[in-house]
């Protein structure tokens, strides 16, 4: 049976608002809406940008270790279609980039990204009112662009996803989205320093360290930054073969008071 | 310090100006400095209530939830701003390492509700708006950069993107003070966590491992091998993922 990309649409739509209410992790929701643009709108890779409180473009979600150098690649050179498309808050579609204007319009990043294997991307601006405060963007190995059913649709995730970002608060003023991302780059941050407590426990690279991060936070329904707290504090130990096990503590739930602060002080 | 020479080629307008910020809050810092050393907590503090239209600048060192120790007040209201916290474990300082995010409160009394020993005590000693910023990266706390108001109103985006900038370099220094780095010649606080690889934090997660210590000692600790070594941080901790450096056993 073929589904309609508006079927399927409808089903993810279904699933982040499930993530938006009990227990929400920003980092989390992020992650399931990069994977998700990858399997609905038919593109082989999605990452996401979001600027900082200090103007600057950072990467919190990458649906591949390719487009996470992609993006890396186009904040280090301040160029690229996902930068253009953050500056001017307008889409950027690029059907082919092996096109010769394209290497003449990102010198850097063209090369750059056919090497990676991309042919074709298609950024997409998240918008709050008359603030750009990052992009959506779709990789694809083959040079085509999208057809408009896939690009209504990928309208609609951004949207989805510029909610999920502000919907902790109402927010009135510029100065809370800036917090609000704040927030949001510490987690990433977290989850970066859990990768690697768990790489060097078990012997395995960072991206695996990843893989079971998520497969963990997955099975045992927790927020993903959460869990790469309990990692990183020693009250989790997570067992590559997907087995764990907890260590009894005197404040089993780190959700609750006095704080993730908690762990670090009783380990030394 | 000579702050205003950029290193190395032009990385791209956002990195640009992310460096020309950072260039500009250190030139303040070193500015504000009296008698103590040209890069320091206090100067930082005094340099934050001149460039940022504050009253009063405070930083606390804070590990796990009960260690709060005062590092520098600019003022005696900043001062006992800290303490009130301390004592009713209320207010935006002591809330913020739940969220990592920056508390920002232009109106002091619209939170009483939320705080009511707090705002009390923080409304009587003369504070109407009061800016919490967490000196934090990822599961790394280092304290807490205070800002108060005597007139409510909220900070403009300008001064918001440089306080961030200024909470960023008190971290560095709160660190490198444990470390012993600070003092050192040629010692700068710029090569900082805010625009660090994903590789640093997930080195410094390798070696708190190695070390079995707590991720801020291994930060400090990857950060004195970067600077003794002369090497930049992030080829450091790429050695360090990659496995060709090990800290420890």
């Amino acid at each position: 049976m073929v589904t309609s990309v508006d079927e399927r649409l409808a089903q993810t739509f279904v699933e982040l608002a499930d993530t938006l209410v009990a227990g929400f992790d920003l980092m989390e929701f992020l992650h399931t809406l990069t994977e998700r643009c990858v399997e609905l709108l038919e593109v082989d890779a999605a990452g996401l940008l979001l600027a900082d409180g200090r103007g600057a473009l950072r990467l919190v979600a990458a649906s591949t270790e390719q487009a996470r150098v992609a993006e890396l690649f186009q904040i280090q050179n301040d160029e690229g279609p996902c930068v253009d498309c953050f500056h001017s808050g307008q889409a950027v579609i690029i059907g082919d980039i092996s096109a010769g204007d394209v290497a003449t319009r990102w010198p850097r990043f063209a090369p750059a990204a056919l090497q990676m294997g991309f042919a074709g991307v298609h950024a997409i601006p998240m918008r709050l009112r008359d603030q750009v405060i990052g992009t959506l963007n779709l990789f694809r190995r083959a040079p085509h662009g999208l057809d408009q059913q896939v690009a209504r649709a990928a309208r609609a995730l951004v949207d989805v996803a510029t909610i999920g970002i502000l919907q902790e608060r109402a927010i009135r003023q510029q100065e809370l989205v800036a917090a609000q991302l704040q927030a949001a780059l510490h987690s990433r941050v977290m989850i970066e320093q859990a990768k690697g407590v768990l790489a060097e426990r078990h012997h395995v690279t960072p991206d695996q360290a990843f893989l079971i991060l998520r497969r963990y936070a997955r099975n045992h329904n927790r927020p993903l930054t959460a869990l790469a707290g309990d990692v990183i504090h020693g009250t989790v130990d997570i067992i590559p073969d997907s087995q764990a096990t907890t260590r009894p503590t005197p404040h089993d739930e780190p959700g609750n008071s006095p704080g993730p602060g908690t762990a670090s002080g009783a380990r030394s | 310090m000579d702050p205003a020479d950029p290193q190395g080629p032009a990385r791209g307008e956002d990195a640009e100006r992310m460096r020309e910020r950072l260039v500009k809050v250190s030139a303040w810092i070193a500015a504000a400095h009296a008698g103590d050393a040209p890069v320091s907590i206090a100067a930082l503090c005094r340099a934050a209530v001149v460039r940022l239209g504050v009253d009063g600048a405070s930083v606390t060192a804070v590990s796990g939830p009960v260690a709060r120790e005062p590092v520098f007040a600019s003022d005696e209201v900043s001062a006992r701003l800290e303490e009130f916290q301390f004592t009713t474990g209320e207010g935006p300082g002591a809330d913020d390492f739940r969220l990592g995010s920056p508390m920002l409160i232009p109106e002091l009394d619209s939170v009483a509700g939320r705080w009511p020993g707090f705002v009390s005590a923080a409304m009587a000693a003369g504070a109407r708006a009061m800016f919490s910023f967490p000196l934090q990266a990822g599961a790394i706390q280092g304290g807490v950069l205070s800002l108060y108001r005597a007139r409510p109103g909220p900070l403009g985006a300008e001064e918001l993107a440089d306080a961030l900038v200024f909470a960023d370099i008190a971290l560095q220094l709160l660190l490198d003070v444990s470390s012993g780095i600070i003092g050192s010649p040629g010692y700068q606080p710029l090569d900082g966590v805010p625009g660090a690889r994903a590789e640093v934090h997930q080195a410094t997660g390798m070696i708190s491992v190695q070390l079995d210590v707590s991720l801020e000692e291994a930060f400090v600790r990857l950060r004195a091998h970067a600077f003794a070594s002369g090497a930049a941080l992030g080829d450091v901790a790429g050695d360090v993922v990659r496995r060709r450096l090990r800290f420890g056993p």
